[in-house]
Formats: structure tokens, C-alpha cells, sequence
């Protein structure tokens, strides 16, 4: 039965219990939107670290550059869309 | 079909091999999907109109039960694949079923939501907000739902043929997916509803 329930996958399921019970304090406690957000982000983007390292497999085979690439690219991607909308329709910077 | 006894099944074939690299290329596009999802939230946020804001409609309970289940599915999915490399195919069976228990449960609950939401005034068509709201959410809610379909036909192609290079390949294709899925509920859980509910 044990070897059903390998150590690294259980630890990765245990710290990623802890991550969402960090995230939930940003609820509870009385915290500025500063700290707020810099708690949701680095909890957020850690669990994400998470899945695809323990879960997803991701650096298994020769093919694990071009999957990190891949999807280093995709992440890029999206942060400058998505910042990008912010500093142009919300933050009124540009 | 030259087979790579040195890898896992689900890579032993070239073919089997760039199926999953040519997933992860998908997973990067549906990464840039989700991120156009997130950039149209943030803008159209604090747009309610006359009707509700998140802080008004948000509630922790059914968000806290869907972040559980999902965490938790994710990790059943990854023991189905441990038990998948260790030829065990009842225990993969067994923990594929469970994930797709607990998606099933998880879409419970976002149904419950929803209807929820449309009895407290905030349907699709309420506001700005509600509409990105429901699209955003509808958008990870019907890829579980055919996450959920995708992984009841896998499982029963291992029932009928057992682990083979094939249904292995499926099998960890799959994972992939449901993975990925929840990493973008974790993103959902941060930036819609805690930060709503802050």
C-alpha cells in the first residue's frame, strides 16, 4: 500500500495545503491591499512552481527544455498581457 | 515501433513522446487563453453598474470546498500515474476514479454557485463584472467538465485493455490536463475571490 503513496507527491500535497492556508490568511486577517497582493502572489506563483515540478513531470525527459521553454514563453506571455491591460486600462500610467 | 524499455510507458515510443511534448505546447496556449480571461477581469472589475461586487456576492465556503477538492484531485491524478508506472492497474483505476469523483464534486458546488449568484441579482447580463465574472469562471468550469468526460472514457480503455504504451500516453496526457486545471483555479481562487473578498 505504501508505495502507492510516493514521499514527494504526499509532501507536494501537504505544502500545498499549507500554500492555500497562507493564501487564506489575506481573508482573515486585516492586512493593506499591498501585503495582500504580495502574499496571493507568492503563494500563487509557488503552487504553480509546485505542480509543475512534482506533479506534472515536467523536467523528466531530454524533452525538458523545450518544455520549460515552452512554457516560460507561455507565462511571459501572459504576465505582459495581463500587466500590460493593467498599466493602460486600470493604473492610468501610460 | 521501436519501444525504449529506459523510460516510463507513456514515453516509450517516439510517437508517444511527442504527443505529451505536443500537450505542453497546448497547455501554452491555454495558459495566453486564461491570461486574456484575467487582463479583461481586472478591467472590467470594478465596472458593477447597479449591480452587486464581488465582496457583496463572494462567499467562503463553496470557495474554500472547490479549492480543497481540486488540490485534492490533483494529487489522486498524480498517484494514478505513480500506480500507472508501477503496473498497478486496480490502484490506477481506483485512484482515476476518485479524481473524477472529486470533479464531479467540484462542479456540484460551482453549479450550486452559480445559481447562487443568479438569485442574488448577479446573472450574465447584470453588469460588466458579472459578465467577465461568470466567463472566466464558466471557462475553467467547462474544461473540468470535459476534463471529467476525457477521463471517464481513458478509464474505462484501461479497464478493457489495461495498461498498454497506449493508454498510458492517454492516461498521462490526462494528468497533465487536470493538473493544469488546477493550477488556474489556484489563480482563480487568489485573484477573483480572495482578492474580492480582502
Amino acid at each position: 500500500m505504501g508505495e502507492l503513496f510516493p514521499r514527494g507527491q504526499v509532501m507536494g500535497f501537504i505544502f500545498s495545503l499549507v500554500l492555500t492556508a497562507v493564501a487564506m490568511l489575506v481573508y482573515f486577517m486585516d492586512m493593506s491591499f499591498t501585503t495582500g497582493m504580495t502574499v496571493l502572489l507568492v503563494t500563487a506563483f509557488i503552487q504553480a512552481g509546485l505542480q509543475l515540478v512534482v506533479f506534472m513531470h515536467a523536467g523528466e525527459t531530454k524533452d525538458k527544455y523545450d518544455i520549460y521553454a515552452n512554457i516560460v514563453y507561455g507565462v511571459l506571455m501572459a504576465l505582459a498581457v495581463v500587466f500590460g491591460t493593467l498599466l493602460l486600462m486600470i493604473w492610468d500610467v501610460v | 515501433m521501436k519501444i525504449d524499455q529506459s523510460l516510463p510507458l507513456e514515453y516509450s515510443t517516439e510517437e508517444n513522446r511527442l504527443k505529451i511534448y505536443g500537450f505542453w505546447i497546448f497547455l501554452g496556449a491555454e495558459i495566453m487563453l486564461f491570461a486574456t480571461l484575467f487582463a479583461s477581469y481586472f478591467t472590467l472589475e470594478g465596472r458593477t453598474g447597479n449591480g452587486p461586487s464581488g465582496a457583496e456576492i463572494f462567499e467562503i465556503t463553496p470557495v474554500l470546498i472547490e479549492t480543497l477538492v481540486l488540490l485534492t484531485s490533483s494529487f489522486t491524478i498524480g498517484l494514478a500515474i505513480h500506480a500507472m508506472r508501477l503496473g498497478r492497474q486496480k490502484a490506477v483505476i481506483a485512484f482515476f476514479v476518485i479524481t473524477l469523483l472529486l470533479g464531479a464534486g467540484f462542479l456540484s458546488v460551482e453549479i450550486y454557485e452559480f445559481i447562487h449568484y443568479v438569485h442574488v441579482g448577479a446573472g450574465i447580463q447584470t453588469s460588466a463584472f458579472t459578465a467577465i465574472l461568470l466567463l472566466t469562471l464558466g471557462t475553467h468550469g467547462a474544461h473540468v467538465t470535459i476534463g471529467f468526460f476525457w477521463g471517464l472514457f481513458i478509464v474505462m480503455q484501461i479497464r478493457k485493455r489495461g495498461i498498454t504504451p497506449q493508454t498510458a500516453n492517454k492516461s498521462f496526457i490526462f494528468s497533465l490536463y487536470w493538473h493544469f486545471l488546477d493550477v488556474v483555479w489556484i489563480f482563480i481562487f487568489s485573484f477573483i475571490y480572495l482578492k474580492g473578498m480582502m
